[in-house]
């Protein structure tokens, strides 16, 4: 059934929960598919309009899939002037610098502080790994090539996070550098989505995921949002809402697969979505930029909730390279976490909830710097343990 | 429309019914009207001014506990203008929350996901929620 709203709302249709008391609205939006809840359920309406311009804002900055996009602007005017073949972290401050807009300078803010957060695990710059990959376009797009139709994929460049200056609105790339917000965007975008959209209900409030990266504000329903986790391997054709619509108390559920959450955001990485083939080989979208290839580590999904969803994004994209390390790294930070091995083993960290329709208790206040503290040289900051003893050098 | 009537046999007499001494006791009992009279208009005096008092303290009352409410109790709508703006709005408070027992949303990996489907077409999924 179409919706919904009034003015702005665009191209949303209506979900049926099982319960009335909330609106609930999702549309395809941003490569995935995007869903509001709102309660009380009569401004609806109004918040999807909200959501509906700042997911269009966050399209227009920051998507590399879009020629007209401004991120797609910037990287043809670095890469009109600048030659490649010079190029090496620490060149950015030689060449020349544009100033974005305030909403791309956040975005790439946000990029760039998940990265020192996670020690680079978590690269800006591994678009140009990815699109070399052949992730080079919106992945309904993709094409999927045959076993054996192409060469097996070569390790992608990494110029690393450091070779990214943001000085206020002044950006500075390194030659060579192709931004990929991916691991951050989403997040960001359903916290900006979820902020506009609690302003328009005063009093009530609002659940917005954006392709299961889930932000919320305002009040939380009585007991929190009721949240599936999801790891199961995708299926054709739009999961229908009466699936999702169970009981919370299915006694055959996975520990912590069914939870709550009041505030902050819930994010989740998984290797088992956004696969493709290439040259017999099956690749996925979260690229390990130490080796510029599919991260193969210990986790094929990692949920994790935090103070923003911006955050949660990050850290659960970073488990996923990790590996090993993700467990003590998520542990030290005191954020609750999901980790699923390739075997189907679950191992809960942090106080996630191991019942049922358990509360995800949130930390308060970010674990990820607000900002990079990036330094003028170019230095990189040594790696924390997340990162591991054993860390190769970058391929190019 | 007063009188007195006549002292019968077996009647007492009031305290105080001496002590006015704006009506001394007249010689001549048998004229019972003033020293009535006298009484009466003391004790309806007592009564105005215990009325007085208690009325004053009903308003200061009703006062007081007008101004507490009007101070604490919750606003009947929001005070946003946001409220008036969009037709059929309610606001909505910590009393009306809603109890879900169902999830309303699901947290995966970014789903998309592209297979082949019968005579190799591609069949794009989502499934994020």
């Amino acid at each position: 059934m179409a919706v919904m709203g009034p003015e702005g709302a665009r191209d949303w249709c209506s979900v049926d929960v099982g319960a009335a008391t909330v609106g609930v609205a999702e549309r395809d939006a941003l490569g995935t598919t995007a869903r509001v809840v709102v309660w009380p359920p009569n401004w609806t309406g109004r918040v999807l309009a909200a959501v509906d311009a700042e997911l269009a804002l966050l399209d227009e900055q920051a998507s590399r899939f879009r020629d007209d996009s401004e991120i797609s602007l910037v990287q043809r005017c670095f890469s009109a002037a600048t030659r490649p073949r010079s190029a090496h972290p620490g060149d950015a401050t030689r060449r020349g610098s544009c100033i974005v807009s305030e909403g791309l300078a956040e975005a790439i803010a946000v990029a760039l502080a998940a990265a020192e957060w996670t020690g680079g695990l978590v690269d800006p710059t591994v678009g140009g790994a990815l699109h070399g990959l052949g992730y080079d376009r919106d992945f309904a797009a993709l094409p999927q090539g045959a076993a054996g139709e192409a060469a097996p994929p070569e390790p992608g460049y990494v110029p690393g996070w450091q070779s990214v200056r943001l000085d206020g609105r002044r950006l500075r790339l390194a030659a060579g550098v192709r931004l990929d917000l991916g691991a951050t965007a989403k997040g960001l975008g359903s916290d900006r989505a979820a902020r506009a959209a609690a302003a328009c209900v005063p009093g009530g409030g609002v659940l917005v995921s954006l392709g299961g990266d889930i932000a919320v504000a305002g009040e939380a329903p009585l007991g929190g949002w009721p949240v599936l986790v999801s790891d199961e391997p995708g299926q054709h054709g739009r999961e229908p809402a009466a699936r999702i619509a169970r009981p919370v108390c299915a006694p055959e559920e996975p520990p912590g697969r069914q939870v709550r959450l009041s505030a902050g955001g819930l994010a989740t990485s998984s290797i088992r979505c956004r696969q493709w083939r290439r040259g017999g080989r099956t690749l996925h979208h979260i690229v390990d930029p130490r080796t510029g290839l599919p991260a193969a580590g210990t986790w094929r999904t990692a949920s994790v909730a935090a103070a923003s969803c911006a955050e949660a994004n990050a850290a659960a994209t970073a488990a996923i390279v990790a590996g090993e390390q993700a467990a003590g790294w998520l542990a030290a930070q005191g954020l609750p976490a999901r980790l699923v091995a390739h075997d189907g083993s679950v191992r809960l960290l942090g106080g996630w909830p191991a019942t049922v329709g358990g509360l995800v208790k949130v930390p308060v206040t970010p674990r990820m710097p607000a900002a990079p503290s990036g330094r003028p040289d170019g230095t990189r900051r040594p790696p924390e343990d997340l990162s591991g003893p054993a860390r190769p050098d970058r391929v190019r | 429309m007063e009188h007195d009537y006549p002292e019968q046999p077996g009647w007492v007499r009031l305290p105080g019914y001496d002590e006015d001494p704006r009506y001394p006791h007249d010689a001549d009992d048998s004229r019972g009207y003033r020293r009535g009279a006298g009484a009466r208009g003391s004790g309806v005096r007592r009564v105005r001014q215990a009325s007085n008092w208690t009325a004053a303290l009903l308003i200061a009352g009703v006062a007081a506990t007008t101004g507490y409410f009007a101070h604490h109790a919750p606003p009947a709508t929001p005070a946003t203008s946001a409220v008036t703006s969009v037709p059929g709005g309610t606001a909505a408070t910590r009393a009306h929350k809603p109890s879900l027992s169902a999830p309303v949303a699901t947290s995966s990996g970014s789903g998309v996901t592209v297979g082949t489907g019968p005579g190799g077409t591609r069949i794009v999924t989502y499934r994020d929620n």
